[in-house]
């Protein structure tokens, strides 16, 4: 999966901020010039590579993205930002955009619903319950081609669970992967199985948290199993509330080899492909290099929007309580 | 009462459910070919390795060179990471200079940059360089790529060291270096396993990058072996279950051998939070 970039996000959210003393007396004694020599040994070579690795290409997209580029067809012109005004005229572009955007949905709810549901169900000590954390969190490790490939076995008209349906009974079982209308629920819940078991784990280990002491102190004062799910535990899950929805929202974004794999974009026209799926299409395939960076600078842009919003919204949340 | 009875039938059969997939990739890399596409579910009796000794057999050796281009790739990038970002993570969290602030901002920006985006430019500036379609290539652009990552797990723990410890270090005539790797580094060892685990296993399973960077023709990965051969191997299914289950069989020994690491690893963030 690839995606679980975020993790470690709220454990280096803040640090404590010295107190100004101490950093003064820490300038005071140190002369300017090992400063210079502890950035150009420790910090130099790692922020080089980001910066010619990441940065510069995102960098060059830009650049990309105001001119016409396409190696095959020299010369290159600058066009300023026609290719960002005529995304909003592509249909095939706007069906790119809905793809992703019901893709996403998806993917940040059912995950985050189904996942607190098992926690709480596997939220016990024993080895039935051990043993079950391990299936469930197994696909996380998966390679996404993998899990690709077997659901599309599984999915596919004369597949498994079509002469399951047929067995019993069904006529005209669904064609999951072929049918235009239901292709985009398949692919979506094939990521949701996926990362179902980053959910259940993150769950877990915030409902390790919860100190039995305050649920005891509920019991006692007299709330039900609901009541004291929705006033104690469900509060104090709030943490990983933000983990799960943040790491869901970016890995849905970004949704590609799901798509390559299992429908190449279609089936029928983009039913399927998402805006990080038509980016690398419209740039390698067709080679409309220009075209494809607008689209990639726009998709960027959308991610760190959405992102820093639900973040914010999510941090208060926690803040507030 | 009931309660404690009914979880874990509840629980048993939502994992069971949850299985079936993985159970049908299981099942089929011991069954012969014709019954792979006949009956899927069933259990593979007798069980044959004819599809494991197929793929490690191949005449082109597809399993064995994606293999070493795996390992290879993998290994690299996590020891090249490993090393930059720890350091990177040192400067950070001991550089009071106001600027570290606005370098952390940009590291921390790299979280959430979708590859899409940097991509198509990176063909353009490996090839300048010579390092198209090399695995050279495929190394440093995951090292930029996942940097980040590594520098913010590794810059929380350098925190939670006392500076103390190295300045009484550097006072006994310790160069900075030496200090680090001798007396720092050791003590970070959480923070390494988790981050050799996680890229471990990203990197390992990555199938977007190498299938650009390597290009089309020149040399596969682990994943886009697979991808290749369901391509051309369709109707010998038996060899495409085998090859996903020998790909994935380095992954899961690692992760069965670390489990309490990865989980620690994984949540570490949502208990602190």
């Amino acid at each position: 999966m690839g995606e679980g970039g975020l993790t470690s996000l709220t454990a280096v959210a803040a640090p404590p901020a010295p107190p100004s003393t101490v950093v003064r007396r820490r300038r005071r004694r140190r002369p300017v010039l090992p400063r210079l020599a502890h950035f150009a040994s420790f910090g130099a070579p790692g922020v080089l590579v980001y910066l010619c690795f990441v940065m510069a290409p995102i960098l060059i997209s830009f650049g990309y993205s105001l001119t016409n580029y396409n190696p095959f067809h020299p010369p290159v012109k600058f066009v300023g930002f026609d290719n960002y005004r005529l995304l909003f005229t592509d249909s095939q572009f706007l069906t790119a955009l809905q793809v992703t955007t019901i893709l996403t949905l998806i993917v940040v709810i059912v995950p985050n619903v189904l996942g607190l549901g098992v926690a709480l169900l596997l939220d016990r000590k024993g080895w039935l319950y051990n043993a079950l954390r391990s299936v469930f969190f197994t696909p996380v490790i998966l390679s996404s081609v993998v899990v690709s490939i077997v659901w599309s076995r599984l999915l596919d008209d004369r597949g498994p669970l079509n002469s399951l349906l047929r067995d019993l009974g069904v006529s005209h079982p669904p064609g999951w992967l072929s049918d235009p209308d239901v292709a985009l629920y398949s692919v979506a819940s094939i990521v949701c199985w996926q990362m179902l078991g980053f959910c259940v784990v993150v769950y877990l280990a915030g409902l390790q948290g919860v100190p039995p002491e305050l649920l005891e102190a509920a019991e006692i004062d007299g709330a039900g199993p609901l009541r004291r799910f929705r006033a104690v535990t469900w509060p104090l899950l709030a943490p990983s509330l933000t983990i799960n929805t943040v790491v869901l929202l970016i890995s849905a974004f970004k949704t590609y080899d799901y798509v390559k794999v299992i429908t190449n974009g279609g089936p029928g026209s983009g039913a399927t492909a998402t805006i990080a799926f038509d980016v690398l299409q419209t740039g390698f395939d067709s080679n409309h290099v220009g075209y494809a960076s607008a689209m990639a600078v726009l998709m960027l842009v959308i991610v760190a929007l959405v992102t820093t919003v639900v973040l914010n919204f999510l941090r208060r949340r926690e803040v507030d309580l | 009462m009931t309660r404690f009875s009914v979880r874990p039938a509840v629980a048993l059969l939502v994992g069971a459910v949850f299985f079936v997939p993985l159970y049908l990739v299981l099942a089929n890399v011991f069954k012969r070919g014709e019954l792979i596409a006949k009956e899927p579910a069933s259990l593979p009796l007798p069980p044959t390795l004819a599809n494991i000794h197929a793929v490690l057999t191949r005449p082109d050796g597809l399993f064995w060179v994606s293999l070493t281009n795996s390992i290879v790739v993998t290994v690299l990038s996590i020891l090249v990471l490993t090393v930059l970002s720890a350091m990177l993570g040192h400067y950070l969290a001991r550089s009071g200079k106001r600027w570290t602030k606005v370098l952390t901002l940009v590291l921390l920006a790299g979280l959430m940059i979708p590859p899409q985006v940097i991509l198509i430019p990176i063909t353009d500036v490996l090839r300048v360089t010579h390092l198209m379609a090399t695995l050279q290539g495929l190394i440093l652009f995951n090292v930029g790529y996942y940097v980040p990552f590594g520098v913010f797990v590794f810059t929380g723990f350098i925190r939670g060291v006392p500076v103390e410890l190295e300045e009484a270090a550097l006072l006994d005539g310790a160069s900075r270096m030496q200090v680090f790797w001798r007396v720092v580094f050791p003590l970070l060892r959480p923070a390494t396993a988790s981050v050799l685990i996680f890229l471990g296993v990203w990197i390992w399973n990555d199938f977007i990058d190498p299938l650009i960077i390597l290009g089309p023709s020149q040399g596969t990965t682990i994943t886009t072996g697979i991808y290749r051969s369901i391509g051309q191997y369709q109707a010998d299914l038996g060899s495409v279950f085998a090859l996903m289950f020998l790909a994935t069989l380095p992954v899961l020994i690692f992760y069965l051998a670390l489990q309490k690491q990865f989980v620690k690893g994984l949540t570490g963030g949502a208990t602190k939070g």
